[in-house]
């Protein structure tokens, strides 16, 4: 449980990092506006962003003396922003020395240290911004504007940490309007006081605020506001206002979940086995009704199965959330001008899905304005805006999630990418190279190296790590590009990874799995009942011929002397086999993993999965196999025959 | 480059190398499930990182005896054009900078299967190390396959 | 003003600067005796008042009320909202007292 935490703080210290960094560069512009009369509005929104983003992070990880402060930085900020302030020399110090002392607080939390003293500054920067009215614009980027109730109950706990109604009041006041304020009697009989309250906020700030004995909840879904860049109509408006309902989850517990799905399945199908293997001991209406119990369990167990995948399910904008500001760093920093549209970020996909992609995302989208944009001056020259448009989109088409990032630059240089593949010894084809092949040479280990302390670390790099991780994911990726109109990669990701069900049989010391939709029938074959039949062996079945096939030796596994088989029947009619296991051991949902090296591509394997425990087990194309067996047999020219004596 | 990073590894008393930067990471190996019908010297398949990855058993790639898995027994995972396949090695622990000087051509001192394999010769100090061409490694096999199907 | 004038009841004194947070103390600590200044920022007082005896479990204590208005009506106004005591602004320490201690002295008043 604390290797959560410590991660959730990991996070936590990263993000701040981000956000402090370009605080610290906003802070310096600002400064250089002392005395004029209006400060640069973009550089304030930034700002004023960052102090509000780095106050809601500080809530969700409790870190009080950081939310405080960063909290009467934003609202100073806001002031400013109005015009109801201009910023002078004094509040100017202030803010250098707020911003100095939330860089020191997050530190000592990082360290472990003592907490900073917050207090005096924080009362300074309240000075600064009291002249002020409260504004009742709304602020936060990703929240929407709407009529909400807050409910706060107080109580004598939260009296001690300082937070009783007027507190509240001050809170609901800075997101919003507050429309109506009345004591009431909740249904326990406690007396609570209710807001109507008109303003934009943040699922992060409801949550956080809940501690707080606040509870929201949605009256009416207004517009939406969108975040700094400009967004398609893929966004839905509404319904993503914070009731007060949420609850963080972490996937460790989510696992956990899926863990004991899976084990609840396996027992239920054991219970199934059992309850058949009663059939002829019950009365029939006993056996009946255990039978109607069984189906209902299952029933009940995969509407649970895909309930906690769909809590695992988050929109795929969380990935797109940062880019906006890293991009406007680096466009700053490379002196480009870029502007990010984003589409699509309402797509849901797994949050492991999410985790994972964000570095490659990140890289992408870092390649693509370190590199891939040309200055205003060249842009300007060739006939195309002054600013490069990123753009960002996300869409989902049955099971796939495709991820688009493309920009309006150069696009790649084939010929660069080649003396580039041929100086590191990649190995080049002649000719043009065709996208496929330009993505293979970018991706390829080696293919760009930093320095040294990578390579030794034997780690891949740049779109190596990109491709390393779509693979693991199960994912493609897709490259168009022209040079002088700019570069295009898409991505595709599984929705869910893919599961499907299947039955574990034993044969010899190895376990299998069988993809149960490929198996017609199970049955159990007695040894002595299987004839020979000139190289064949048969044995009869519902009163026909059906040709049998040992999986021992099909797969050159252990042959067990046995007294009975079990045996799955696949095909039908007079293409019906049946493949002979040792013993059918399982039955359940397998995540199917693909074997697609040459090295291990063989007709009878379609795939491996891991029941759990780490290792590998093979899942079959019994299909295969049977029609592997029938061919050997017609290879040594016989027919099978259709009669037996 | 005057000097490259390589990872070393010993097979059957050999050391051999690698660039570090062809091998994603060094595995220790639980288990090995085995792949019917694939080649004599692919020991079967593992997870690795959440995919399959094959396993060569670099003794008998090498024509050596095979020798039982102990505590030592590293699974390298390799990565080229796309295909990361695991070389199942004695033990694997160290890193070395080898200056492009101390490379050799490997001359007809060497023979044996891992003769087709190697790339140079590098003596450090009074060590001899074989610098493994992961390409041929990898592509020879494919060969291989082709022949066995 | 009012805390002083009640020290000498060596009781603790809670203020309130606005009607909820009024009826918010009273909901988190128990509350002998409250006194309640009709002109209030966000609520008026009377309606404090008919929320605070409304509910059972303030319905016994003792509230004197502080105005401005010396009319009759207003002081109907405020008896029948529930008020036990009823001062006018300004008003001289020694008679806040006087009512104070009265009121916490005398039985429980009847049922509203």
């Amino acid at each position: 449980m604390s290797d959560q935490l410590d991660s959730f703080l990991d996070d936590y210290f990263a993000e701040a990092e981000e956000h402090l960094a370009v605080i610290r560069r906003a802070l310096l512009i600002l400064e250089q506006s002392i005395g004029r009369p209006r400060p640069d509005a973009a550089n304030l929104e930034e700002l004023f962003r960052s102090f509000h983003s780095l106050k809601g992070i500080a809530g969700m990880v409790d870190h009080r003396e950081t939310e405080t402060l960063a909290h009467e930085l934003e609202s100073y900020l806001r002031a400013i922003r109005e015009g109801d302030t201009a910023i002078n020399t004094a509040g100017m110090d202030a803010l250098i020395k707020g911003a100095g002392t939330l860089e020191a607080s997050i530190a000592a939390r990082r360290a472990n240290a003592p907490a900073v003293d917050t207090a005096a500054i924080a009362a300074e920067l309240r000075g600064f911004a009291a002249a002020t009215p409260s504004d009742a614009r709304a602020d936060a980027p990703v929240a929407i504007a709407a009529n909400c109730s807050c409910i706060f109950t107080p109580s004598p706990a939260l009296i001690a940490r300082g937070i009783n109604v007027d507190v509240v009041r001050a809170r609901l006041r800075e997101i919003g309007e507050i429309i109506s304020a009345a004591p009431m009697i909740t249904s326990q009989g406690a007396v609570a006081f209710q807001f109507a309250v008109r303003g934009t906020l943040t699922d992060e700030q409801a949550a956080a605020w809940r501690n707080d004995g606040m509870a929201f909840s949605a009256i009416a879904p207004g517009s939406a506001i969108g975040p700094t860049a400009s967004e398609d109509s893929g966004a839905a408006a509404g319904a993503i206002l914070s009731s007060g309902h949420y609850v963080r989850v972490d996937l460790a517990r989510l696992d956990e979940l899926m863990r004991m799905i899976g084990n609840l399945v396996i027992l239920r199908s054991r219970l199934n086995d059992t309850v058949e293997r009663s059939e002829r001991h019950l009365p029939a209406a006993h056996y009946r009704a255990m039978q109607d119990d069984a189906e209902a369990i299952e029933r009940e167990l995969r509407e649970l199965r895909e309930g906690v995948m769909r809590v695992r399910l988050v929109p795929v904008g969380e990935i797109f959330r940062r880019m906006p500001f890293m991009v406007r760093d680096l466009a700053r920093e490379t002196g480009r001008s870029v502007n990010v549209v984003m589409s699509g970020h309402d797509t849901k996909i797994d949050k492991f899905l999410v985790e994972r992609m964000m570095d490659p995302v990140l890289h992408i989208v870092r390649n693509a304005v370190s590199h891939g944009v040309e200055s205003p001056e060249e842009r300007q020259a060739s006939g195309k805006p002054l600013a490069a448009t990123l753009r960002l989109g996300a869409s989902a088409s049955g099971e796939t999630v495709v991820i688009e990032i493309a920009d309006d630059g150069r696009g790649i240089d084939a010929e660069r990418v080649a003396a580039r593949a041929r100086l590191v010894g990649l190995p080049v084809p002649s000719g043009p190279l065709d996208n496929a092949t330009l993505l293979e040479l970018i991706s390829a280990p080696g293919f760009s190296t930093r320095d040294k302390s990578d390579r030794v670390s034997g780690r891949g790099f740049g779109m190596n790590v990109v491709r390393e991780t779509l693979q693991e994911l199960g994912g493609r990726m897709q490259l168009e590009t022209e040079r002088g109109h700019g570069t295009r990669f898409i991505i595709e990701l599984p929705l869910t990874l893919a599961i499907t069900a299947a039955m574990l049989a034993r044969v010899g010391d190895q376990v299998f799995a069988i993809p149960q939709a490929s198996v017609r029938e199970v049955a159990e074959i007695e040894a002595a009942s299987i004839r020979a039949l000139q190289g064949s062996e048969i044995v009869e079945f519902r009163g026909a011929p059906l040709p049998v096939v040992r999986l021992s030796s099909a797969l050159g596994c252990r042959e067990t002397p046995l007294d009975r088989f079990h045996a799955f029947v696949v095909g039908s009619g007079a293409a019906a086999v049946g493949i002979l296991v040792d013993r059918i051991v399982g039955h359940r949902e397998i995540v199917v993993r693909a074997t697609s090296d040459p090295l291990i591509r063989v007709d009878a394997v379609t795939g491996a999965t891991d029941l759990g425990d780490g290792r590998a087990v093979l899942i079959l194309d019994v299909a295969a196999i049977a029609r592997q067996a029938r061919d050997r047999g017609a290879r040594r020219g016989l027919a099978v025959v259709k009669d037996i004596a | 480059m005057s000097a490259e990073n390589y990872i070393l590894f010993t097979i059957a008393g050999t050391s051999y190398a690698l660039p570090s930067q062809d091998v994603a990471h060094v595995e220790m190996v639980e288990q090995i499930t085995r792949v019917p019908n694939a080649p004599a010297f692919v020991d079967g398949v593992v997870f690795s990182r959440g995919q399959v990855v094959p396993a060569i058993n670099m003794r008998a790639r090498f024509g050596f005896e095979r020798a039982p898995l102990d505590v030592s027994s590293r699974l390298l995972v390799v990565q080229s054009r796309g295909r990361s396949v695991g070389l199942l090695v004695d033990a694997c622990r160290e890193f070395m900078t080898v200056p492009e000087s101390a490379v050799h051509p490997p001359g007809e001192a060497l023979s044996g299967l891992s003769a087709q394999y190697v790339e140079g010769v590098a003596s450090v100090g009074d060590r001899l190390i074989v610098l493994l061409g992961l390409e041929r490694l990898l592509g020879s096999t494919e060969h291989a396959v082709a022949a066995g199907a | 003003m009012v805390k002083v004038a009640l020290a000498p009841l060596a009781m603790e004194t809670v203020e309130a600067a606005s009607g909820l947070e009024a009826i918010e103390r009273l909901a988190v600590a128990p509350i002998n005796l409250m006194v309640l200044d009709l002109n209030m920022p966000d609520m008026h007082g009377l309606e404090v008042l008919g929320f605070v005896r409304a509910n059972q479990k303030f319905h016994n204590i003792p509230i004197i009320v502080l105005t401005t208005r010396d009319d009759a009506a207003s002081r109907d106004a405020a008896a029948q909202a529930g008020a036990t005591r009823y001062l006018t602004k300004p008003f001289k320490p020694e008679a806040l007292l006087t009512e104070a201690r009265q009121v916490l002295d005398a039985p429980v008043p009847g049922a509203r």
